[in-house]
């Protein structure tokens, strides 16, 4: 034991390491290999024609006005269609979606917030920031002699900014939030408790920043984040030791990622520009979403990035919001950009920060840096889809 | 859904997506043009109690936020159609007909706006979803109809409306009984109304382009629940496609209840002699005991709260910042200050640019902010049209003659006209066509004006023949000149005469409102690698800079900081005493077998703790125990301590890499910090490490003494600037800094650096093992040319210089690769190294030149990233007068920064008057 020096273990591990990248590679190229179609290809030989969008049949009709910095995120209540929305102003605002009515404002300790949710009771709302803590706020608890709500429970712990939190479903109780700290957390909102730490070992876990977190709808016990590292991990609540699977393919950080209505999917925006669809069970990649200009040379290298996504109700759309103030609508099925917000009438004027379909799946809100929200809902002659 | 069986869109059938469970919401239908919403008779059985009282009214609404739910808005911008010509004439069944002639709506309203009334209600281009309410009460209607007809003629037809309906409302409501105020959808929509379910349905015009969706339910959320009028809304936002209006677009807010004239929008309760408070934007009064509920921490001043953000009743403009004696009873004296300050200064409250225009133009955000800026600005601007005589400062009313001699050179609005102010004498100042009164002024102050010369006249009164390069005289020189002008009531410079190029104001080419220069800090980035010394040179600002640094309850908690890491410490020590005991043993153990005590041994009594410690340790859970250890173990961790084997390892702590340098100083004190009722120094938090960067992000508000702006005289106007030093732990040494765009509105970067990291090693994100001082460099690279920091002021700190010269006798400069071209003079007269680098009779030292040479390398890096200069500071973090010193300089570097815009400004306004806009 004692003859193991430590620039031998050194020596082992960069062994080690090169073992588990070549192991990699073969696994990539075994994949690529098995990779016979994506989802387009095989949807075009089965004979689907894109969806045809006009540009009336999603229109913006409500402008969110009120914050006074960048909003960074915002999310809908799982009822009541209620949205929750984080800026760089230092506030949360609620809104009410259908009149655009703010119905609460909240300032927050720390300005620089990255990530908001709304339980899914719809009674408390969660932040997150640069202040490496989750902060929880009940909506129902009476306000200071300022007019502001106190924080009701500070999940503090991450060593990291607090990138992308999510209640569980159906559990107002639990809550995940990913983190600069490299790992993933689940919380326990009544304790204030760590009550998992997923990926604070070794080489388990992400290997950089994790950015983004979404848990299936289906089975609550699945999320997967979304990373710095290029790479998008699967978890298991009930295994906090390692990711139930890892998958590769972006070429730059994994912004967002959202699991599909099915629950066997994902999605995944990224700094290359690209979104990908992921299948959990074969952790093959089914499909690159890159926009039309980059398509064939590859990822060019100052594409817009993918900031967010969301999935329509039944998977067939998907909406990304890109850097550059663009957000695209994707047909899923056949990897066609059908609409793009970003150039209609009354689009952001700056990037698209964040995005959420209503649960509806019959309006899509987006915020952006240019601090309005905005809400689009199908018209014309088109139904939710 | 029904839509899923769409063939088509067969995806989600292949999927079987969730099921949806929440159908009361809203979703977006399709529209028949026959279906375009009309009115048709209501049965009065079904409908009988709102029948009572309620009024036909129609209220799209632009982009607007709402009160809470129960409050009525009524869209400013909305015209009333009160359906009202046959509704007064008509009983409560007459509404089929009446409720045809609904109308409409903001777009085309403006245009209307000279009109009258009555084209509106006939103008059937527009469809407004209207809410038509089915009344047969319709007292006092008639007369707000003709309300509204006389403000129709007005330009600013939003306050019109508004007029009109407040006189409605209190109209209905003094009309008493059983109020049940009902927008509601038009016939198409009422029998589903019978279900109760919610409807909403968007309405799709060719011209208007109205697309909404509305609830009907209207209690669902009920944040107000004392108000008595029951009101349905429905509510519509309104995408004006008309753009060349920007003022149609502009929110406007309404006040969410109207109620009986003179109670309290919020408790309905008093008279109206009752003092009350009027929110600047809707004009909802509200009394003593509801001020501050209503309007909160009244962040932009006596608004409501769900009116922050909308901008003010350009009524109300005068009254901004003038205090009421009500909120001088609510408040403090400074809270008082705070409130009317920020009611002046925030930028929602401004002037809206777009309502002055300049010589025709309207103008920019900027613009307004030069104008109202400089240091002679038109007093009290009010919306309007203006003429500006660039060169001579002229300022007057449209077609009027000049009112004011305003800061010249302003690079605002167009070129002025000739018939600016409508003169007739064929004499030109400047191009513009002057008055009577200004010819009789020029003559009285005995400038010749025969043959209707054209004047070229300058600032400063100067004035010259067009085409002629000599100064004939200067128009204001005479005392009596400025008597003939009083009493011609024209305009005379004022006195104050400013050398151009001071006065501007840094608002050009900056988004940021000078308001906000006043109320918020400064704000400085302070970012580094880990290790980087950010955190001492943070904990030095707090120290230098606050009369308080550190509260008690701040100091307990670090003191159980220290405690706990001088527990790693002692734990790196015993790991590293282990590894020495195993080299000493191989190293020997082959020849002397029975004797296997060396010098790092420890005995047993203490090895029974250091294994329990090792083992909290790697179990990570250290800090759950330290505490308890503190108490329990402290006499057992001394004596470790000053255990041979301890001190010898000690001794060799320069190989323990994961040691840092600070454990010293803590160790060497141990008996101390681990008494308990030991209170940690400045001193000893400087040292301690962790104390901030368990928190991600820390910042420390502080102004710099006064003493220290003496030989500055340029800040004269804030009394003392406030900083704020932001600092971000930068998390091993990360490419991926997201949080990097969340700091825009930084003024300057301090990057740090530490000196001694260029013979340290770390782990890069690939696991590849790099010179820490690469690292630092990458990670430098990539905030330079983040785009959020392109215009950014950076000022590089080269940190621990003090552990750079220790260092630099041990291992050469050129072992960082990047370095390696590091060629030192050396005098050989400097080569004792005991030659302090402070005698300047000396040459340089070796930490100085090397310092300087990477201060070089690193400019040289930046200037090849951006083309800008980079400052560079070399800082001792643990040295509080350096630290100050750098703190200063990031100021003095702002404060160039704000100069800089005002020479560049400066230098091209007087040559060429327009392009300084378009930046």
């Amino acid at each position: 034991m004692s003859s193991s020096s430590v620039s031998e273990l050194k020596e082992r591990h960069i062994a080690a390491t090169e073992t588990v990248n070549s192991l990699r590679q073969r696994l990539n190229h075994k994949r690529l290999q098995l990779l016979d179609t994506d989802i387009a290809g095989y949807a075009k030989s089965q004979g689907k024609s894109p969806v045809a969008f006009g540009p009336t049949d999603l229109l913006c009709c409500r402008i969110l006005q009120g914050h006074t910095g960048k909003v960074y995120s915002l999310d809908w209540t799982p009822e009541k269609n209620r949205i929750v929305s984080a800026s760089q102003d230092g506030r949360l605002i609620v809104w009410n979606a259908l009149t655009s009515q703010k119905t609460h404002a909240i300032k927050l300790p720390c300005a620089w917030v990255m990530t908001c949710a709304f339980s899914p009771g719809g009674q408390s709302v969660a932040c997150g920031g640069l202040d490496s803590a989750c902060s929880i706020f009940n909506l129902t608890s009476p306000t200071d002699k300022d007019g502001n709500i106190p924080v009701s429970r500070m999940l503090s712990g991450h060593k990291g900014y607090v990138s992308s939190c999510q209640f569980i479903p159906d559990e107002n109780n639990y809550l995940i939030t990913s983190s600069g700290d490299q790992t993933c957390v689940l919380w326990d909102i009544n304790t204030g408790l760590r009550t998992s730490v997923f990926g604070v070992e070794f080489q388990s876990g992400h290997t950089a920043d994790v950015l983004s977190v979404s848990i299936s709808n289906s089975n609550s016990r699945m999320f997967v984040s979304g990373s710095c590292d290029a790479t998008a991990r699967l978890w298991d609540t009930r295994v906090a030791s390692r990711a139930a699977r890892t998958f590769h393919g972006h070429e730059g950080d994994v912004n967002s990622v959202k699991f599909f209505p099915d629950g066997n999917r994902f999605g995944t925006g990224s700094d290359d520009g690209t979104c990908r669809l992921y299948d959990i069970r074969t952790g093959h990649q089914l499909q690159v979403y890159s926009p039309p200009h980059q398509q064939q040379g590859g990822t060019v290298p100052d594409a817009p990035m993918v900031t967010s996504i969301a999935f329509s109700i039944s998977g067939r759309l998907l909406f990304a919001g890109y850097s550059n103030g663009d957000c695209l609508v994707w047909d899923t099925l056949l990897a066609k950009v059908i609409l793009n917000l970003g150039s209609v009438h009354n689009s952001h004027e700056a990037r698209v920060s964040c995005l959420g379909l209503s649960a509806d799946g019959s309006a899509l809100c987006t915020g952006s840096w240019d601090t309005n929200l905005k809400i689009w809902a199908f018209g014309g002659h088109r139904k939710v889809i | 859904m029904d839509s899923n069986t769409d063939l088509p869109y067969s995806f989600a059938v292949e999927y079987s997506g969730p099921p949806i469970s929440h159908r009361s919401l809203p979703r977006a239908l399709p529209i028949d043009i026959s279906k375009i919403p009309v009115a048709a008779v209501v049965p009065v059985s079904r409908n009988s109690s709102k029948l009572l009282s309620s009024m036909p009214v129609v209220q799209p609404i632009v982009v607007s936020k709402l009160l809470g739910c129960n409050d009525t808005i009524v869209s400013p911008n909305s015209v009333i159609s009160f359906n009202a010509d046959k509704n007064c004439i008509g009983n409560g069944t007459g509404n089929g007909t009446g409720a045809e002639t609904e109308t409409t709506v903001s777009p085309g309203f403006e245009e209307q706006s000279s009109g009258e009334f009555s084209d509106m209600v006939n103008n059937r281009d527009g469809v407004g979803l209207g809410g038509r309410g089915e009344s047969s009460g319709t007292l006092g209607f008639s007369d707000s109809f003709d309300k509204s007809r006389e403000f129709s003629g007005n330009s600013l037809a939003f306050r019109a409306c508004k007029e009109s309906l407040d006189l409605n409302q209190q109209d209905w409501v003094s009309n008493g009984s059983g109020l049940s105020l009902s927008f509601e959808y038009p016939s198409s929509r009422v029998s589903s109304l019978k279900t109760g379910d919610c409807k909403d349905e968007p309405s799709f015009d060719r011209k208007n382009r109205l697309i909404g969706f509305g609830d009907i339910e209207s209690e669902t959320e009920s944040f107000v629940d004392d108000i008595d009028i029951d009101v349905n809304i429905n509510i519509n936002i309104n995408i004006n496609i008309n753009q060349g209006q920007p003022e149609a677009a502009r929110v406007k807010k309404e006040p969410g209840v109207k109620t009986k004239k003179g109670v309290c929008y919020r408790c309905n309760k008093g008279n109206r002699f009752t003092e009350k408070e009027v929110c600047i934007v809707c004009n909802a009064k509200y009394c003593v005991n509801c001020v501050l509920r209503a309007m909160g921490s009244m962040p932009e001043g006596r608004k409501c709260v769900a009116c922050i953000g909308y901008s003010i009743d350009e009524s109300k403009r005068g009254n901004l910042g003038k205090c009421s004696r009500m909120l001088k009873r609510l408040l403090n004296n400074l809270e008082v200050r705070q409130v009317m300050k920020a009611e002046k200064l925030c930028a929602v409250n401004q002037l809206p640019p777009e309502y002055v225009c300049v010589n025709r133009k309207p103008l920019c955000h900027d613009e307004l902010a030069i104008l109202q800026s400089c240091p002679n600005p038109p007093k009290k601007l009010k919306p309007g049209n203006y003429w500006y005589d660039k060169v001579s400062g002229l300022w007057g009313k449209e077609g009027e003659k000049p009112s004011k001699i305003i800061s010249p050179h302003l690079n605002v609005g167009a070129p002025i006209m000739p018939n600016a102010s409508n003169g007739n004498t064929g004499v030109f100042i400047n191009g513009r066509e002057i008055t009577k009164v200004e010819l009789r002024m020029l003559q009285l102050s005995g400038v010749q004006c025969a043959g209707n010369p054209h004047f070229w006249v300058n600032d400063d009164g100067s004035y010259q023949e067009e085409g002629q390069k000599n100064t004939r005289g200067y128009i204001w020189g005479k005392a009596g000149t400025k008597l003939v002008c009083a009493v011609l009531s024209l305009p005379v410079p004022s006195k104050q005469v400013y050398p151009t190029g001071e006065q501007f104001s840094n608002t050009l080419g900056q988004s940021v409102p000078d308001y906000f220069d006043q109320i918020a800090p400064r704000k400085l980035l302070l970012v580094g690698c880990s290790g980087s010394g950010t955190s001492t040179i943070y904990k030095q600002a707090k120290i230098l800079y606050k009369e308080i640094p550190f509260t008690d309850e701040e100091r307990e908690s670090i003191k159980f900081i220290i405690q706990s890491n001088f527990y790693s410490y002692l734990g790196i020590l015993l790991e590293g005493c282990e590894r020495f005991e195993d080299e000493a043993l191989n190293n020997t153990g082959n020849q002397v077998s029975e004797n296997d005590e060396t010098v790092y041994s420890i005995p047993p009594r203490l090895k029974t703790f250091s294994d329990w410690l090792l083992k909290t340790m790697v179990a990570g859970n250290l800090e759950d125990i330290f505490t308890a250890a503190t108490r329990e173990y402290a006499p057992v961790v001394e004596e470790l301590w000053n255990h041979p084997a301890m001190q010898a390892t000690y001794k060799r702590r320069n190989e323990l890499e994961t040691l840092p340098s600070v454990s010293s100083y803590f160790l060497e004190q141990a008996a101390k910090i681990l008494s308990t009722d030991y209170t940690p120094s400045d001193v000893d938090i400087l040292y301690a490490e962790h104390v901030t960067s368990s928190n991600g992000l820390s910042t420390v508000d502080f102004s710099f003494p006064l003493s220290l702006d003496e030989n500055n005289d340029k800040s004269e106007q804030h009394n003392s600037p406030r900083f704020q030093l932001i600092r971000v732990q930068a998390r091993g040494f990360g490419e991926n800094c997201k949080w990097l765009d969340m700091f825009e509105d930084v003024r300057v970067v301090i990057f740090c650096i530490s000196l001694s990291d260029f013979d340290q090693y770390a782990v890069d994100a690939n696991g590849n093992l790099v010179n820490k001082m690469l690292l630092n460099k990458k990670f430098f690279t990539s905030i330079v040319t983040h785009p959020t920091y392109e215009q950014m002021e950076f000022l590089l700190i080269l940190n621990k210089f003090d552990v750079f010269e220790d260092q630099l006798e041990r291992v050469p400069l050129t072992c960082c690769d990047w370095f390696s071209d590091f060629r030192p003079v050396v005098s050989r007269n400097s080569q004792n190294k005991n030659i302090s680098s402070n005698n300047i009779n000396h040459s340089p030292s070796m930490g100085q030149m090397a310092s300087h040479y990477v201060a070089v390398k690193f400019k040289k890096l930046y200037a090849s990233l951006t083309d800008r200069k980079l400052y560079v500071s070399v800082v001792k973090g643990l040295d509080p007068n350096s630290v100050d010193q750098t703190l200063k300089y990031a100021k003095e570097i702002l404060e160039w920064d704000e100069e800089k815009p005002n020479f560049n400004f400066n230098e091209y306004t007087i040559y060429s008057s327009d392009s300084g806009s378009d930046s």
